[in-house]
């Protein structure tokens, strides 16, 4: 195998695999879950670029989750205008957001950072569930279905291909992330501020740029989940539990790796999924199992395997290569 | 090349460094001594633009880089070593220099050529692969001047970098020092081995309760009597022996 193959495998049968999924299977159900798991996987691959690679571990990515889904709902729903529209009008606002959170963690370190940028979201939690007027308050947004590529009316198959693009670009700034110059740089950032300032990196500045970028990333998700939903519930879209979930998958999957963040979504969604509709229904009375079950997979990666998946693959491909 | 006018750094009610003025000249290679808390490392943080200083102007090349961040200092050509080693601990020596490299160059493959240059020079080959925070400590101050030196810096601040090391260790890294020296680079060494000192600076400051209280050559400084009260005392004595 050619280098470049060999480095990309697992991205290859990954993605691979999602692509040939319309073509074995046209059941909606299915069709459904392989959407969710590319979405969560591409938003997580967000979460990565700021919380992986810069370091700087964000428990408020809600908040660009959610600019994005209101952005697109009401431009939609209030002006009648494209949700592609709508996406970029989120993106504007998260950007901003953004810079916002940047400059936070520039003042406030680890823990401390976490904390804001989870009150952060919680801030707009309140403003979108208060702001009965405009955002519909606590109601929220039903997505009116209008087909349509403009309108992102589309079904299962078209959903699951465009989907499918957005991780492919994730994926590919993640890989820059790794190899360029500024990858490298903003691995000096993660591993140590003071040392990479003495060695002449702007830390400050790529940091900000780092959440900028994420949150932006972020935020056109969010509008094309939303779009997919059909529904906007601002308990949901600013919830931490959001907010944790792409944090998690990262975790699992392998913080500061390209493929990592997809191969956590892979687990915990699919996981997710099947749990939910194993001990469905009130009367199971396991209606909450696979919460527990989450936390027990969190456990065993990080006690096991700290470097996640990706981790154990790098290992066991060494064991293999010296066998 | 190098120039502190009457710098002071106050923390609360103390005085960490109180109006110190130093010259450092193109291709000199000045020692800072004193006890402990004396202040050398604080001079260090200020010249490097880690503290802002309350008082006085450091120029370097004849500009004015007072308050500059530590990352424009060093593209200027100035940067440091840390007393207590700062490795990227998860990234292999090579990429740890690499980054360094990276400040000059654009390119992640020159740079890459750059890092390997320069783990020759420090003697860092044959762990170019390794993961910095398994090095042993003498293995990691090397590390320390590998990547200061891979941003190609004309004045090198050492801040401790031969403390905790064991005999051999010690010899490589002054020859090393040495050598760079003798290659053009301009250093100042804050050092606690006065022997080491002794036969490496040419001039050297001795600073206590953050003020500079004596300079000259190590000749001038050991007969010196505040100088020798302030620290050297004991400690000269074993050096010369």
């Amino acid at each position: 195998m050619p280098p470049a193959l060999r480095r990309h495998a697992g991205a290859l049968a990954v993605f691979g695999a999602a692509a040939v999924v319309p073509l074995v299977s046209r059941d909606n159900y299915f069709l459904d879950s392989v959407v969710l798991i590319l979405l969560w996987g591409a938003l997580s691959a967000a979460w990565n670029v700021a919380g992986g690679y810069a370091g700087q571990v964000s428990i408020g990515h809600a908040s660009f989750f959610g600019i994005g889904a209101y952005a697109a709902a009401l431009a939609g729903t209030r002006f009648n205008a494209s949700p592609w529209l709508g996406m970029l009008v989120g993106v504007a606002i998260s950007l901003a957001a953004g810079l916002v959170i940047g400059y936070l963690s520039n003042r406030l370190k680890g823990p401390y950072f976490a904390l804001a940028t989870i009150a952060f979201s919680q801030v707009l939690l309140i403003a979108a569930s208060r702001w009965r007027g405009f955002t519909s308050g606590s109601e929220g947004i039903p997505v009116p279905f209008r087909p349509g590529f403009w309108t992102l009316g589309l079904g299962h198959v078209a959903w699951l291909y465009m989907a499918l693009a957005v991780c492919l670009l994730y994926y590919a700034v993640g890989v820059y992330l790794e190899r360029s110059r500024v990858g490298y740089q903003l691995a000096g950032v993660r591993e140590d501020e003071d040392a990479a300032e003495a060695l002449g990196i702007a830390t400050r500045r790529l940091k900000v740029g780092a959440i900028a970028l994420s949150a932006a990333l972020t935020s056109m998700c969010g509008t094309l989940w939303a779009q997919y939903v059909g529904f906007v519930d601002a308990f949901y879209v600013f919830s931490v539990d959001l907010s944790v979930r792409f944090a998690l998958n990262t975790i699992i999957g392998g913080t500061g790796t390209a493929l990592g963040p997809f191969l956590g979504s892979i687990l915990i969604t699919s996981l997710e999924t099947y749990l939910r509709a194993a001990f469905a229904g009130a009367t199971s009375g396991y209606t909450g199992i696979y919460l527990i079950i989450y936390g027990v997979v969190l456990i065993l990666v990080v006690r096991f395997a700290p470097e996640g998946l990706t981790g154990i693959a790098a290992r066991l491909r060494g064991r293999w290569a010296r066998a | 090349m190098l120039e502190l006018e009457g710098v002071t750094k106050r923390f609360g009610g103390l005085t960490a460094v109180r109006e110190v003025s130093l010259e450092v000249r193109e291709g000199d290679l000045l020692g800072i001594i004193g006890p402990n808390g004396a202040g050398k490392t604080t001079l260090f943080h200020m010249i490097s633009g880690y503290y802002r200083p309350d008082e006085g102007r450091i120029l370097y090349e004849g500009r004015d880089v007072t308050g500059l961040p530590p990352h424009a200092i060093c593209r200027l050509g100035l940067t440091r070593t840390f007393q207590i080693v700062k490795p990227f601990g998860n990234l292999s020596v090579r990429d740890n220099v690499m980054i360094g490299a990276l400040t000059r160059l654009r390119h992640v493959r020159e740079a890459r050529r750059e890092a390997e240059r320069v783990i020759e020079i420090c003697g860092l080959s044959p762990h170019a692969e390794a993961r910095a925070k398994g090095l042993p400590i003498g293995l990691r101050k090397r590390l320390e001047v590998a990547r200061a030196l891979a941003t190609k810096p004309r004045l090198l601040l050492l801040d401790e970098v031969m403390a905790g090391l064991n005999p051999t260790e010690l010899a490589g890294i002054i020859e090393l020092i040495r050598r760079l020296h003798a290659d053009g680079l301009s250093l100042i060494i804050i050092e606690h081995i006065m022997a080491a000192m002794m036969r490496l600076a040419q001039r050297i400051a001795v600073l206590h309760h953050g003020e500079k209280i004596a300079e000259g050559t190590p000749a001038e400084i050991t007969r010196d009597r505040r100088g020798i009260d302030a620290y050297l005392g004991e400690e000269f004595v074993l050096a010369e022996a």
